[in-house]
Protein backbone atom coordinates (compact mmCIF):
# COMPACT_ATOMS: atom_id res chain seq x y z
CA UNK A 1 0.00 0.00 0.00
CA UNK A 2 2.98 2.27 0.44
CA UNK A 3 3.28 2.33 -3.34
CA UNK A 4 0.18 4.38 -3.76
CA UNK A 5 1.21 7.64 -2.02
CA UNK A 6 4.62 7.35 -3.63
CA UNK A 7 3.07 6.85 -7.07
CA UNK A 8 0.66 9.71 -6.47
CA UNK A 9 3.47 11.93 -5.29
CA UNK A 10 5.61 11.07 -8.28
CA UNK A 11 2.78 11.65 -10.69
CA UNK A 12 1.95 14.98 -9.05
CA UNK A 13 5.55 16.10 -9.18
CA UNK A 14 6.07 14.96 -12.75
CA UNK A 15 3.00 16.86 -13.94
CA UNK A 16 4.31 19.99 -12.25
CA UNK A 17 7.76 19.42 -13.72
CA UNK A 18 6.31 18.89 -17.17
CA UNK A 19 4.23 22.07 -17.10
CA UNK A 20 6.89 24.34 -18.62
CA UNK A 21 7.18 21.87 -21.51
CA UNK A 22 3.43 21.69 -22.06
CA UNK A 23 3.44 23.88 -25.18
CA UNK A 24 6.14 21.71 -26.74
CA UNK A 25 4.36 18.48 -25.79
CA UNK A 26 1.09 19.89 -27.07
CA UNK A 27 2.75 20.94 -30.29
CA UNK A 28 4.22 17.47 -30.73
CA UNK A 29 0.80 15.92 -30.24
CA UNK A 30 -1.06 18.42 -32.37
CA UNK A 31 1.62 19.20 -34.91
CA UNK A 32 0.63 18.42 -38.42
CA UNK A 33 2.98 16.87 -40.90
CA UNK A 34 3.95 18.96 -43.91
CA UNK A 35 4.99 17.07 -47.02
CA UNK A 36 5.73 18.40 -50.49
CA UNK A 37 3.92 15.83 -52.64
CA UNK A 38 5.30 16.92 -56.02
CA UNK A 39 8.97 17.35 -56.92
CA UNK A 40 11.43 16.27 -59.58
CA UNK A 41 15.08 15.42 -59.23
CA UNK A 42 17.66 15.15 -62.02
CA UNK A 43 16.22 11.70 -62.61
CA UNK A 44 13.51 13.57 -64.54
CA UNK A 45 14.74 14.94 -67.86
CA UNK A 46 13.72 18.55 -67.17
CA UNK A 47 14.86 18.94 -63.58
CA UNK A 48 18.17 20.41 -62.52
CA UNK A 49 18.01 19.56 -58.80
CA UNK A 50 19.79 16.69 -57.13
CA UNK A 51 18.15 14.94 -54.17
CA UNK A 52 21.05 16.08 -52.00
CA UNK A 53 20.34 19.70 -52.97
CA UNK A 54 16.71 19.19 -52.00
CA UNK A 55 17.54 17.91 -48.51
CA UNK A 56 19.96 20.79 -48.05
CA UNK A 57 17.21 23.17 -49.14
CA UNK A 58 14.85 21.66 -46.55
CA UNK A 59 17.54 22.53 -44.01
CA UNK A 60 17.56 26.16 -45.29
CA UNK A 61 13.76 26.34 -45.05
CA UNK A 62 13.76 24.96 -41.54
CA UNK A 63 16.75 26.58 -39.89
CA UNK A 64 17.16 29.87 -41.75
CA UNK A 65 13.62 30.74 -42.77
CA UNK A 66 11.66 29.19 -39.90
CA UNK A 67 9.27 27.06 -41.96
CA UNK A 68 8.10 23.57 -41.18
CA UNK A 69 8.63 20.88 -43.76
CA UNK A 70 9.00 17.22 -42.90
CA UNK A 71 9.77 15.76 -46.26
CA UNK A 72 9.05 15.51 -49.94
CA UNK A 73 7.97 13.05 -52.58
CA UNK A 74 10.02 12.62 -55.74
CA UNK A 75 7.47 12.29 -58.51
CA UNK A 76 9.72 11.60 -61.47
CA UNK A 77 8.33 12.03 -64.96
CA UNK A 78 7.13 8.88 -66.76
CA UNK A 79 9.04 6.47 -64.54
CA UNK A 80 9.49 5.07 -61.09
CA UNK A 81 13.01 4.74 -59.70
CA UNK A 82 12.81 1.26 -58.20
CA UNK A 83 16.61 1.12 -58.00
CA UNK A 84 17.16 4.39 -56.12
CA UNK A 85 17.59 4.35 -52.35
CA UNK A 86 17.68 7.70 -50.53
CA UNK A 87 17.40 6.28 -47.00
CA UNK A 88 20.95 7.23 -46.01
CA UNK A 89 20.49 10.81 -47.20
CA UNK A 90 17.11 10.99 -45.45
CA UNK A 91 18.60 9.79 -42.17
CA UNK A 92 21.62 12.10 -42.43
CA UNK A 93 19.47 15.21 -42.88
CA UNK A 94 16.39 14.06 -40.94
CA UNK A 95 14.16 14.57 -43.97
CA UNK A 96 11.51 12.11 -45.14
CA UNK A 97 12.14 11.25 -48.81
CA UNK A 98 9.52 9.22 -50.65
CA UNK A 99 9.34 8.04 -54.23
CA UNK A 100 6.40 8.23 -56.64
CA UNK A 101 5.73 9.02 -60.30
CA UNK A 102 4.21 11.73 -62.44
CA UNK A 103 2.83 9.99 -65.50
CA UNK A 104 1.71 11.57 -68.75
CA UNK A 105 -1.77 10.56 -69.88
CA UNK A 106 -4.01 11.73 -72.67
CA UNK A 107 -5.91 13.69 -70.01
CA UNK A 108 -2.97 15.44 -68.45
CA UNK A 109 -0.31 14.53 -65.92
CA UNK A 110 -1.16 12.23 -63.03
CA UNK A 111 0.79 11.80 -59.80
CA UNK A 112 0.88 8.20 -58.64
CA UNK A 113 1.72 7.45 -55.01
CA UNK A 114 2.50 3.91 -53.85
CA UNK A 115 3.89 2.68 -57.18
CA UNK A 116 4.97 -0.95 -56.99
CA UNK A 117 6.18 -3.73 -59.27
CA UNK A 118 2.65 -4.98 -59.87
CA UNK A 119 1.44 -1.60 -61.11
CA UNK A 120 4.54 -1.13 -63.25
CA UNK A 121 3.83 -4.51 -64.87
CA UNK A 122 0.23 -3.60 -65.64
CA UNK A 123 0.83 -0.03 -66.79
CA UNK A 124 3.52 1.19 -69.17
CA UNK A 125 4.79 4.12 -67.12
CA UNK A 126 6.33 5.73 -70.21
CA UNK A 127 3.12 5.70 -72.28
CA UNK A 128 2.33 9.39 -72.79
CA UNK A 129 -1.08 8.58 -74.31
CA UNK A 130 -2.46 6.26 -71.64
CA UNK A 131 -6.03 6.71 -70.39
CA UNK A 132 -6.00 8.40 -66.98
CA UNK A 133 -9.14 6.44 -66.02
CA UNK A 134 -7.39 3.11 -66.56
CA UNK A 135 -4.42 4.38 -64.61
CA UNK A 136 -6.66 5.36 -61.67
CA UNK A 137 -8.27 1.91 -61.66
CA UNK A 138 -4.96 0.05 -61.96
CA UNK A 139 -3.41 2.16 -59.21
CA UNK A 140 -6.18 1.33 -56.74
CA UNK A 141 -6.05 -2.35 -57.75
CA UNK A 142 -2.36 -2.42 -56.79
CA UNK A 143 -2.70 -0.45 -53.56
CA UNK A 144 -1.53 2.83 -55.06
CA UNK A 145 -3.43 6.04 -55.71
CA UNK A 146 -3.52 8.29 -58.78
CA UNK A 147 -3.97 12.04 -58.31
CA UNK A 148 -4.24 14.34 -61.36
CA UNK A 149 -1.52 16.98 -61.20
CA UNK A 150 -2.13 20.70 -61.82
CA UNK A 151 -5.67 20.12 -63.14
CA UNK A 152 -6.09 23.83 -63.81
CA UNK A 153 -3.11 24.00 -66.16
CA UNK A 154 -4.14 25.55 -69.43
CA UNK A 155 -3.95 23.18 -72.37
CA UNK A 156 -3.05 20.07 -70.44
CA UNK A 157 -5.03 20.11 -67.18
CA UNK A 158 -7.99 17.93 -66.31
CA UNK A 159 -10.28 20.98 -66.19
CA UNK A 160 -9.98 21.39 -69.96
CA UNK A 161 -10.83 17.73 -70.56
CA UNK A 162 -13.78 17.76 -68.15
CA UNK A 163 -15.10 20.88 -69.87
CA UNK A 164 -14.93 18.89 -73.12
CA UNK A 165 -17.24 16.29 -71.52
CA UNK A 166 -14.77 13.68 -70.27
CA UNK A 167 -15.87 12.04 -67.01
CA UNK A 168 -13.66 10.47 -64.35
CA UNK A 169 -15.93 8.47 -62.03
CA UNK A 170 -13.13 7.12 -59.81
CA UNK A 171 -11.74 10.58 -59.13
CA UNK A 172 -11.84 12.00 -55.61
CA UNK A 173 -8.50 13.76 -55.14
CA UNK A 174 -6.66 16.24 -57.36
CA UNK A 175 -3.64 18.46 -56.84
CA UNK A 176 -5.31 21.68 -55.77
CA UNK A 177 -2.23 23.86 -55.25
CA UNK A 178 0.74 23.53 -57.59
CA UNK A 179 3.86 25.67 -57.11
CA UNK A 180 4.60 25.77 -60.85
CA UNK A 181 1.22 27.15 -61.83
CA UNK A 182 0.84 30.29 -63.88
CA UNK A 183 -1.67 33.00 -63.05
CA UNK A 184 -5.21 31.62 -62.87
CA UNK A 185 -4.29 27.92 -62.96
CA UNK A 186 -4.54 27.21 -59.23
CA UNK A 187 -7.81 29.15 -59.18
CA UNK A 188 -9.19 26.80 -61.85
CA UNK A 189 -8.11 23.81 -59.75
CA UNK A 190 -9.79 25.38 -56.76
CA UNK A 191 -13.05 25.85 -58.65
CA UNK A 192 -12.87 22.24 -59.85
CA UNK A 193 -12.52 21.00 -56.26
CA UNK A 194 -15.44 23.10 -55.09
CA UNK A 195 -17.69 22.11 -57.95
CA UNK A 196 -17.06 18.37 -57.64
CA UNK A 197 -16.28 18.21 -53.94
CA UNK A 198 -12.81 16.85 -54.68
CA UNK A 199 -10.15 16.72 -52.01
CA UNK A 200 -6.97 18.62 -52.83
CA UNK A 201 -3.25 18.14 -52.28
CA UNK A 202 -0.41 20.65 -52.51
CA UNK A 203 3.01 20.27 -54.09
CA UNK A 204 5.74 22.57 -55.34
CA UNK A 205 6.34 20.80 -58.69
CA UNK A 206 9.94 21.81 -58.04
CA UNK A 207 12.44 21.32 -60.84
CA UNK A 208 15.00 23.50 -59.07
CA UNK A 209 16.22 23.01 -55.50
CA UNK A 210 15.10 26.42 -54.26
CA UNK A 211 11.51 25.83 -55.39
CA UNK A 212 11.03 22.79 -53.15
CA UNK A 213 8.39 23.23 -50.48
CA UNK A 214 6.76 26.33 -52.01
CA UNK A 215 3.52 24.53 -51.27
CA UNK A 216 2.95 21.34 -49.32
CA UNK A 217 0.22 19.04 -48.06
CA UNK A 218 -0.64 19.06 -44.38
CA UNK A 219 -1.57 15.76 -42.68
CA UNK A 220 -2.82 15.34 -39.10
CA UNK A 221 -1.13 11.98 -38.69
CA UNK A 222 2.43 10.87 -39.11
CA UNK A 223 3.41 9.54 -42.50
CA UNK A 224 6.62 7.52 -42.57
CA UNK A 225 6.61 5.81 -45.95
CA UNK A 226 4.82 5.48 -49.27
CA UNK A 227 2.31 2.94 -47.92
CA UNK A 228 1.29 5.29 -45.10
CA UNK A 229 1.09 8.16 -47.58
CA UNK A 230 -1.45 6.22 -49.67
CA UNK A 231 -3.39 5.41 -46.48
CA UNK A 232 -3.34 9.03 -45.38
CA UNK A 233 -4.59 10.16 -48.80
CA UNK A 234 -7.34 7.54 -48.78
CA UNK A 235 -8.32 8.66 -45.27
CA UNK A 236 -9.03 12.05 -46.83
CA UNK A 237 -7.87 14.23 -43.95
CA UNK A 238 -5.36 16.59 -45.55
CA UNK A 239 -5.18 20.10 -46.93
CA UNK A 240 -2.89 21.99 -49.31
CA UNK A 241 -0.81 24.66 -47.56
CA UNK A 242 1.49 27.41 -48.84
CA UNK A 243 4.95 27.37 -47.29
CA UNK A 244 4.42 30.69 -45.49
CA UNK A 245 1.52 29.10 -43.59
CA UNK A 246 3.75 26.39 -42.10
CA UNK A 247 5.57 28.99 -40.01
CA UNK A 248 4.41 28.23 -36.45
CA UNK B 1 43.38 39.15 -56.69
CA UNK B 2 43.93 41.91 -54.19
CA UNK B 3 41.57 44.26 -56.02
CA UNK B 4 38.81 41.71 -56.25
CA UNK B 5 35.30 43.17 -56.03
CA UNK B 6 33.37 39.90 -56.14
CA UNK B 7 32.65 37.52 -53.30
CA UNK B 8 34.96 34.91 -51.81
CA UNK B 9 33.88 31.33 -51.24
CA UNK B 10 33.77 31.90 -47.49
CA UNK B 11 31.26 34.75 -47.97
CA UNK B 12 28.68 32.39 -49.46
CA UNK B 13 26.08 30.48 -47.51
CA UNK B 14 23.27 28.13 -48.50
CA UNK B 15 20.08 30.05 -49.22
CA UNK B 16 21.87 33.33 -50.09
CA UNK B 17 20.03 35.34 -52.71
CA UNK B 18 21.72 37.28 -55.49
CA UNK B 19 19.79 40.02 -57.26
CA UNK B 20 17.34 40.51 -58.73
CA UNK B 21 19.10 42.49 -61.41
CA UNK B 22 16.62 44.30 -63.64
CA UNK B 23 17.23 44.90 -67.31
CA UNK B 24 15.34 45.36 -70.54
CA UNK B 25 16.10 43.79 -73.92
CA UNK B 26 15.04 46.51 -76.35
CA UNK B 27 14.10 45.96 -80.00
CA UNK B 28 17.45 47.50 -80.92
CA UNK B 29 19.38 45.18 -78.57
CA UNK B 30 17.74 42.13 -80.13
CA UNK B 31 18.37 43.33 -83.69
CA UNK B 32 22.05 43.92 -82.86
CA UNK B 33 22.29 40.49 -81.29
CA UNK B 34 20.65 38.76 -84.26
CA UNK B 35 23.03 40.56 -86.64
CA UNK B 36 26.02 39.18 -84.78
CA UNK B 37 24.44 35.77 -84.36
CA UNK B 38 23.94 35.57 -88.13
CA UNK B 39 20.26 34.74 -87.96
CA UNK B 40 18.71 36.01 -91.21
CA UNK B 41 16.29 38.88 -90.58
CA UNK B 42 13.42 39.52 -90.44
CA UNK B 43 12.68 36.65 -88.08
CA UNK B 44 10.40 35.91 -85.13
CA UNK B 45 12.87 37.70 -82.86
CA UNK B 46 12.71 40.99 -84.75
CA UNK B 47 9.48 41.10 -86.78
CA UNK B 48 5.90 41.37 -85.49
CA UNK B 49 4.59 39.66 -88.61
CA UNK B 50 6.97 36.69 -88.37
CA UNK B 51 6.34 36.37 -84.63
CA UNK B 52 2.59 36.16 -85.24
CA UNK B 53 3.16 33.57 -87.97
CA UNK B 54 4.95 31.47 -85.31
CA UNK B 55 2.00 31.79 -82.94
CA UNK B 56 3.64 34.43 -80.76
CA UNK B 57 1.91 37.68 -79.77
CA UNK B 58 5.04 39.72 -80.43
CA UNK B 59 8.77 39.28 -81.23
CA UNK B 60 10.72 37.47 -78.52
CA UNK B 61 14.25 37.53 -77.15
CA UNK B 62 16.25 34.57 -78.58
CA UNK B 63 17.16 31.86 -76.07
CA UNK B 64 20.83 32.35 -76.89
CA UNK B 65 20.51 36.04 -75.94
CA UNK B 66 18.58 35.24 -72.74
CA UNK B 67 21.43 32.95 -71.77
CA UNK B 68 24.01 35.64 -72.58
CA UNK B 69 22.33 38.23 -70.35
CA UNK B 70 21.79 35.77 -67.50
CA UNK B 71 25.43 34.78 -67.76
CA UNK B 72 26.36 38.47 -67.65
CA UNK B 73 24.37 38.98 -64.43
CA UNK B 74 26.25 36.06 -62.87
CA UNK B 75 29.74 37.13 -63.99
CA UNK B 76 29.03 40.71 -62.86
CA UNK B 77 28.47 39.27 -59.38
CA UNK B 78 30.98 36.42 -59.21
CA UNK B 79 33.73 37.57 -61.58
CA UNK B 80 34.55 37.11 -65.27
CA UNK B 81 36.26 33.72 -64.85
CA UNK B 82 33.81 32.26 -62.34
CA UNK B 83 31.03 30.70 -64.41
CA UNK B 84 31.72 27.01 -65.08
CA UNK B 85 28.30 25.72 -66.07
CA UNK B 86 25.02 27.38 -66.98
CA UNK B 87 22.10 25.08 -67.73
CA UNK B 88 18.82 26.76 -68.71
CA UNK B 89 15.30 25.79 -69.66
CA UNK B 90 13.38 28.32 -71.75
CA UNK B 91 9.96 28.05 -70.14
CA UNK B 92 8.05 30.96 -71.67
CA UNK B 93 8.76 33.38 -74.53
CA UNK B 94 10.83 36.33 -73.27
CA UNK B 95 9.34 39.67 -74.40
CA UNK B 96 11.19 42.74 -75.70
CA UNK B 97 10.99 46.11 -73.94
CA UNK B 98 9.78 44.76 -70.61
CA UNK B 99 11.64 44.50 -67.31
CA UNK B 100 13.46 41.19 -66.94
CA UNK B 101 14.40 40.30 -63.37
CA UNK B 102 17.41 38.01 -63.06
CA UNK B 103 18.12 36.41 -59.72
CA UNK B 104 20.03 33.49 -58.24
CA UNK B 105 19.75 31.46 -55.05
CA UNK B 106 22.63 29.48 -53.58
CA UNK B 107 21.60 25.84 -53.22
CA UNK B 108 24.93 24.14 -52.51
CA UNK B 109 28.55 24.91 -51.70
CA UNK B 110 31.36 22.40 -51.92
CA UNK B 111 35.08 22.00 -52.47
CA UNK B 112 35.99 19.64 -55.27
CA UNK B 113 39.30 18.95 -57.04
CA UNK B 114 40.82 22.04 -55.47
CA UNK B 115 37.98 24.30 -56.61
CA UNK B 116 35.53 26.17 -54.38
CA UNK B 117 32.20 25.57 -56.05
CA UNK B 118 28.88 27.30 -55.55
CA UNK B 119 25.72 25.86 -57.07
CA UNK B 120 22.87 28.30 -57.76
CA UNK B 121 19.35 28.20 -59.09
CA UNK B 122 18.95 31.00 -61.59
CA UNK B 123 15.75 32.62 -62.81
CA UNK B 124 14.66 35.22 -65.28
CA UNK B 125 11.24 36.48 -64.32
CA UNK B 126 8.79 39.09 -65.48
CA UNK B 127 7.25 41.81 -63.35
CA UNK B 128 4.08 39.78 -62.77
CA UNK B 129 6.08 36.75 -61.62
CA UNK B 130 6.23 35.02 -65.03
CA UNK B 131 9.05 32.47 -64.99
CA UNK B 132 10.57 33.00 -68.41
CA UNK B 133 13.83 31.10 -67.97
CA UNK B 134 15.03 28.87 -65.15
CA UNK B 135 18.02 26.71 -64.53
CA UNK B 136 21.20 26.22 -62.58
CA UNK B 137 24.67 27.70 -62.55
CA UNK B 138 27.93 26.35 -61.21
CA UNK B 139 30.33 29.03 -60.06
CA UNK B 140 33.91 28.71 -58.93
CA UNK B 141 35.08 31.29 -56.40
CA UNK B 142 38.48 32.05 -54.87
CA UNK B 143 39.07 31.47 -51.19
CA UNK B 144 40.04 34.41 -49.00
CA UNK B 145 42.41 32.05 -47.23
CA UNK B 146 44.59 31.57 -50.33
CA UNK C 1 2.98 1.23 -75.43
CA UNK C 2 5.65 3.86 -74.90
CA UNK C 3 5.51 6.31 -77.81
CA UNK C 4 7.66 4.88 -80.60
CA UNK C 5 9.54 7.73 -82.20
CA UNK C 6 10.46 7.58 -85.83
CA UNK C 7 13.75 9.30 -86.67
CA UNK C 8 17.16 8.51 -88.08
CA UNK C 9 18.91 6.67 -85.25
CA UNK C 10 21.98 6.15 -87.43
CA UNK C 11 22.94 9.71 -86.56
CA UNK C 12 23.99 8.63 -83.07
CA UNK C 13 27.76 8.51 -82.83
CA UNK C 14 28.28 10.67 -85.94
CA UNK C 15 30.26 13.91 -85.45
CA UNK C 16 29.49 17.01 -87.54
CA UNK C 17 32.37 19.45 -87.61
CA UNK C 18 32.70 23.15 -88.37
CA UNK C 19 35.37 25.81 -88.10
CA UNK C 20 37.89 27.14 -87.58
CA UNK C 21 36.24 30.13 -85.91
CA UNK C 22 38.61 33.02 -85.31
CA UNK C 23 37.83 34.56 -81.91
CA UNK C 24 39.24 38.00 -82.53
CA UNK C 25 39.09 40.93 -80.12
CA UNK C 26 36.65 42.45 -82.59
CA UNK C 27 34.28 39.45 -82.39
CA UNK C 28 34.39 39.64 -78.61
CA UNK C 29 33.75 43.39 -78.64
CA UNK C 30 30.78 43.02 -80.98
CA UNK C 31 29.33 40.37 -78.68
CA UNK C 32 29.92 42.61 -75.67
CA UNK C 33 28.15 45.53 -77.35
CA UNK C 34 25.12 43.40 -78.25
CA UNK C 35 24.41 42.59 -74.60
CA UNK C 36 25.88 45.69 -72.97
CA UNK C 37 28.81 43.80 -71.46
CA UNK C 38 31.38 46.14 -69.88
CA UNK C 39 33.52 43.91 -67.65
CA UNK C 40 37.14 45.03 -68.29
CA UNK C 41 38.37 41.43 -68.48
CA UNK C 42 36.15 41.07 -71.55
CA UNK C 43 36.68 44.57 -72.94
CA UNK C 44 40.18 45.77 -72.06
CA UNK C 45 43.27 43.89 -73.25
CA UNK C 46 45.54 45.51 -70.64
CA UNK C 47 43.29 44.31 -67.78
CA UNK C 48 43.17 40.78 -69.19
CA UNK C 49 46.95 40.77 -69.76
CA UNK C 50 47.54 41.91 -66.19
CA UNK C 51 45.55 38.85 -65.11
CA UNK C 52 47.85 36.60 -67.16
CA UNK C 53 45.93 36.23 -70.44
CA UNK C 54 47.22 36.99 -73.94
CA UNK C 55 44.17 39.07 -74.76
CA UNK C 56 40.65 39.87 -73.66
CA UNK C 57 38.62 36.94 -72.36
CA UNK C 58 35.53 35.83 -74.25
CA UNK C 59 32.37 35.87 -72.11
CA UNK C 60 31.41 32.26 -71.36
CA UNK C 61 28.34 32.15 -73.61
CA UNK C 62 30.00 33.58 -76.73
CA UNK C 63 30.50 30.05 -78.08
CA UNK C 64 26.74 29.45 -78.09
CA UNK C 65 26.55 31.95 -80.99
CA UNK C 66 28.77 29.70 -83.08
CA UNK C 67 26.72 26.51 -82.80
CA UNK C 68 24.36 27.52 -85.58
CA UNK C 69 27.33 27.45 -87.99
CA UNK C 70 27.57 23.69 -87.67
CA UNK C 71 25.52 22.14 -90.45
CA UNK C 72 23.39 19.66 -88.59
CA UNK C 73 21.48 17.04 -90.57
CA UNK C 74 17.72 16.62 -90.47
CA UNK C 75 17.06 13.80 -88.02
CA UNK C 76 13.95 12.90 -90.10
CA UNK C 77 11.70 13.00 -87.06
CA UNK C 78 8.17 11.94 -88.02
CA UNK C 79 6.47 14.16 -85.50
CA UNK C 80 5.21 17.68 -85.17
CA UNK C 81 5.23 20.82 -87.20
CA UNK C 82 6.46 23.50 -84.79
CA UNK C 83 10.02 23.59 -83.51
CA UNK C 84 11.36 25.84 -80.78
CA UNK C 85 14.43 26.26 -78.64
CA UNK C 86 13.62 24.60 -75.31
CA UNK C 87 16.88 24.74 -73.41
CA UNK C 88 20.60 25.36 -73.57
CA UNK C 89 23.60 24.49 -71.46
CA UNK C 90 27.15 25.80 -71.67
CA UNK C 91 29.99 24.25 -69.72
CA UNK C 92 33.21 26.24 -69.69
CA UNK C 93 36.23 23.93 -69.65
CA UNK C 94 39.06 26.42 -70.25
CA UNK C 95 39.40 30.16 -70.93
CA UNK C 96 38.72 31.40 -74.46
CA UNK C 97 40.96 34.34 -75.30
CA UNK C 98 41.11 36.81 -78.19
CA UNK C 99 43.34 35.25 -80.83
CA UNK C 100 42.06 31.72 -80.25
CA UNK C 101 40.86 29.60 -83.14
CA UNK C 102 38.08 27.17 -82.30
CA UNK C 103 36.77 24.03 -83.96
CA UNK C 104 33.26 22.76 -83.26
CA UNK C 105 32.13 19.16 -83.29
CA UNK C 106 28.44 18.32 -82.80
CA UNK C 107 26.59 15.06 -82.30
CA UNK C 108 23.04 13.97 -81.59
CA UNK C 109 22.74 13.33 -77.86
CA UNK C 110 19.14 12.22 -77.38
CA UNK C 111 15.57 12.35 -78.66
CA UNK C 112 12.64 11.84 -76.28
CA UNK C 113 8.92 12.60 -75.96
CA UNK C 114 6.97 14.31 -73.18
CA UNK C 115 3.75 16.20 -72.73
CA UNK C 116 3.34 19.73 -71.53
CA UNK C 117 1.12 22.80 -71.79
CA UNK C 118 1.52 22.61 -75.56
CA UNK C 119 0.50 18.93 -75.79
CA UNK C 120 2.85 16.13 -76.74
CA UNK C 121 6.33 17.30 -77.64
CA UNK C 122 9.49 15.60 -78.81
CA UNK C 123 12.82 16.95 -77.63
CA UNK C 124 15.97 16.69 -79.74
CA UNK C 125 19.25 17.39 -77.97
CA UNK C 126 22.50 18.19 -79.78
CA UNK C 127 25.86 18.49 -78.04
CA UNK C 128 28.73 20.54 -79.45
CA UNK C 129 32.31 20.47 -78.19
CA UNK C 130 34.62 23.41 -78.90
CA UNK C 131 38.38 22.80 -79.08
CA UNK C 132 41.05 25.49 -79.42
CA UNK C 133 44.16 25.61 -81.63
CA UNK C 134 46.14 23.67 -79.00
CA UNK C 135 43.64 20.82 -78.92
CA UNK C 136 42.25 21.91 -75.55
CA UNK C 137 38.51 21.47 -75.06
CA UNK C 138 37.29 24.93 -74.06
CA UNK C 139 33.52 24.45 -73.88
CA UNK C 140 30.61 22.08 -74.35
CA UNK C 141 27.24 23.38 -75.45
CA UNK C 142 23.98 21.43 -75.36
CA UNK C 143 20.96 22.69 -77.23
CA UNK C 144 17.53 21.21 -76.84
CA UNK C 145 14.79 21.74 -79.44
CA UNK C 146 11.17 20.78 -78.95
CA UNK C 147 8.86 19.76 -81.77
CA UNK C 148 5.17 19.93 -81.09
CA UNK C 149 2.05 18.69 -82.82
Amino acid sequence: MCDRPFWGQWRHRSILQALPFAPIILELILRRMYLDLHSHSVSSDDSRATVEQYVKWVHVLRSKRGYTIDGFVLTEHRKFDFDKDYSQLAAEYDVLIMKASELDTRYGHVLVYGVNEGLAKDIDLGDVKMDARELMKAARHHGAIAVPAHPGRFGIGLVDYMEQGEAFPDLHIVERVNGGSRAGENERADALCQEHNFLGTGGSDAHLASHLGSCVTSFPTEVRDERQLVEALLAGDFTPVWLKDTNP
Amino acid sequence: MADRNGPYFEDIDLGDEIGPVELVATDENVINFCQLWGNPMPNRFTSQEMAEASGLPSPIVPGVMSMAIMSQALTDWAGPEALKDLDLVFRQPVPHNKPLLISATVTDTRQEDGENLVECDVLMMGEAGERYVGGTALISLPSNEE
Amino acid sequence: MTMELEYNRELYGVEHEAGPFAITADVIQTFNRSIGETNPMYTDAATAQAAGYNGVLAPPTLVTMLVRNVELPDIELKFGIMRFHAGQRVQSRAPIVAGDSLMASSHLKEVYPKTGRSGTMVFTVWETTFTNQDGVVVADVQESYASRE
